[in-house]
């Protein structure tokens, strides 16, 4: 039982990554604009099939990402102004099920893409699987985790030391004060789309030469995502990453030692928990319909 | 109050008398899909009253489907019995659910229901000795109407049409009585209506219990019809078609919700039929990116419904109405400046 151990916690690790970057997505569009945004997960799914089709017409791994990368941050601008923006200001409610349809309308376009089979990208860096810790861990994972400590760097980075980033989290603080200066929340709100996006697509684009990537694969990427940021409260990164983690974790120790088709039950279990112990969450959604 | 009891009479002449305009057991079969349906979502409009979504109604569905099928098989009691032996279970487990879930702010409510469907539909699938995995359930006993067996489309249309009627009538009364007085005013706001002396926590709970219950006569019914259950109708994707569908009809709006699955369902049956002909190659859910995109225009151009909307459009495009102007009963009056 307990040489299991160590495997599972690394592989629940890796996953973790992934959850991270997705989870830090919601966090980014839910303190800015107070929207649940559950067509984060199809992000990557979009990502990870347009770079494994770019892949397919010869074009380098590097640059086939950057494109899909790209190619999915201009599709959620395009998201953000096409199917939130007419509807800013509505009720809470009315903006969560159009995210709903915008995640319906995207997996099942890719569906008429891309069929229903999966597709692969090569690992980044091809190679034996290493030793650590007494647990095997593909080259793979080495990426995910190191991909998502420098995108969490770069954020970091993008937030305290930019104005833009300022500017986002100003909007994010109060979003009337900040128009007062200049700062314009609509613009704010195609940003944090945009910028969520491209971390749902780098996501994609990691995880796929580990497990492979199928249209609907969005769906529980972006559950598990959410999971993670409502651990974390909601609003705040750091927490969320630590709640992405926590989530990979418990979903690796569940597949080992419970049963696989249990994993997804026991994460959103914890959900349930998270939501009915965590006050601070629904505080925030108070302050919020009052603002 | 005397038009809408026309409307009744118009609709119970209409279901008396469609048997005799359609024949095919096709028709028949799209019509007892409407009526159960069209039960499912006005539960789902009952809870929108109160100003709650769910996306769990397809767990409730199924748990209904399920909790009846399995008595009357394997007990082998009457159908007559375990139907409202499973609606009053299922109506059970949406309260020790609700005791919990219905203190969130509405979207984490929202969330919660999300957590809940998938959580049961992964038991349904792993619980293999129960359930039956994911291969379901069969040989699930009829109907039986003094000593005949219900096993056709045709002689299943009475008793869910009946039934249809029946719940649109108390989800009418419901609505148009006290109860639903206090819903509007916990609509527009819980604070509000608490000041006014409203229980606000009973009334969202029984309303919450009682769109449970609605799902789970459906599901009992559905299970005794088709008589082979298995978890896959009972998805999250399931939870969003009748939120569709209660969109279509507006929210809030009992006669939506019986227009809004029989538009829905006979949308569904078209996209079918027709879809495989441009992409052939695909199978699978690709109807769902022409639900993903309906879902999205229905909450942008007409977020209380087709009906109430396609009213205000004539009102504006008429120019003679102020009502227009008057603001969406959804809507914050929190409005953004130009940027």
């Amino acid at each position: 039982m307990l040489d299991l151990l160590p495997q599972l916690i690394l592989s629940g690790v890796t996953i973790g990554s992934i959850y991270a970057l997705v989870a830090l997505g919601f966090v980014l569009i839910y303190s800015v604009t107070g929207i649940l945004n559950f067509a984060q997960g199809e992000f990557s799914m979009l990502s990870a099939l347009l770079c494994a089709t770019l892949l397919s017409w010869h074009l380098p791994l590097g640059l086939a990402a950057l494109c899909a990368v790209a190619a999915v941050c201009a599709i959620g601008a395009l998201t953000e102004r096409l199917a939130i923006q007419p509807a800013f200001g509505g009720h809470p409610l009315t903006l969560i099920i159009i995210t709903f349809g915008v995640s319906m309308a995207f997996r099942g376009i890719a569906l008429m893409l891309w069929g229903a089979d999966p597709y692969t990208i090569p690992e980044f860096t091809p190679g034996p699987a290493l030793v650590v810790l007494g647990g095997v861990l593909v080259r793979q994972a080495m990426w995910a985790v190191g991909l998502t400590v420098a995108v969490v760097a770069a954020l970091f980075v993008f937030f305290v030391r930019t104005v833009p980033g300022a500017a986002v989290r100003a909007c994010a603080d109060n979003a009337f004060a900040s128009r007062l200066v200049g700062i314009s929340p609509r613009r704010m709100s195609l940003l944090a789309f945009t910028l969520s996006a491209g971390l749902a697509a780098v996501a994609g684009i990691v995880i796929t030469p580990i497990t492979g990537a199928t249209y609907d694969m969005g769906l529980s990427l972006g559950l598990k995502g959410f999971v993670a940021a409502v651990i974390g409260g909601l609003t705040s990164a750091p927490a969320a990453v630590v709640g992405a983690y926590l989530v990979g974790i418990i979903e690796a120790l569940t597949t080992g030692y419970l049963s696989p088709g249990y994993g997804t039950a026991i994460t959103f279990l914890v959900l349930l928990i998270v939501l009915f112990l965590q006050r601070e969450g629904l505080l925030h959604g108070a302050q919020r319909r009052q603002a | 109050m005397t038009r809408e009891r026309v409307a009744l009479g118009l609709l119970a002449l209409v279901i008396v008398a469609l048997p005799f305009a359609v024949s095919t057991a096709y028709a028949f079969n799209v019509l007892n899909i409407i009526g159960l349906y069209a039960i499912v979502t006005l539960g789902l409009i009952l809870l929108g009253c109160s100003g709650q979504i769910s996306l769990g109604q397809a767990a409730f569905y199924g748990l209904g489907a399920y909790a009846s099928a399995l008595l009357s098989r394997d007990l082998g009691w009457t159908p007559w019995i375990t139907i409202p032996l499973a609606i009053v279970a299922v109506g059970g487990v949406a309260y020790v659910v609700g005791l919990p879930t219905l203190r969130l702010a509405e979207h984490f409510f929202v969330l919660a229901t999300v957590g809940f469907g998938i959580i049961v539909n992964v038991l349904m699938v792993q619980l293999l000795p129960v359930t039956g995995g994911g291969n379901g359930l069969r040989d699930i006993p009829p109907l039986q109407i003094a000593g005949v067996r219900l096993v056709t489309d045709r002689q299943f249309y009475y008793p869910i049409w009946a039934l249809t009627f029946g719940t649109l009538i108390l989800a009418r009364n419901i609505t148009s009585h006290r109860t639903g007085r206090a819903l509007r005013a916990i609509l527009s706001s819980e604070v509000g209506a608490a000041a006014l002396g409203i229980d606000v926590p009973r009334y969202k709970m029984e309303v919450f219990v009682l769109s449970a219950a609605y799902a789970a006569l459906a599901g009992a019914l559905y299970a005794h019809y088709i008589r082979f259950i298995s978890p896959s109708p009972f998805s999250l994707l399931a939870s969003l078609f009748f939120l569709i569908m209660a969109a279509v009809g507006g929210l809030t709006n009992i006669w939506g919700g019986l227009f809004g699955a029989a538009l829905v369902t006979v949308l569904d049956q078209v996209i079918r039929a027709e879809v495989p002909r441009v992409f052939p190659r695909v199978g699978g859910e690709y109807q769902t990116a022409i639900y993903g995109v309906l879902l999205v225009l229905i909450m942008i151009f007409f977020p209380r419904g087709i009906v109430r909307g396609a009213l205000d459009l004539r009102r504006a495009l008429s120019g003679r109405s102020p009502a227009t102007q008057a603001p969406r009963a959804d809507a914050e009056p929190a409005e953004e400046g130009r940027a």
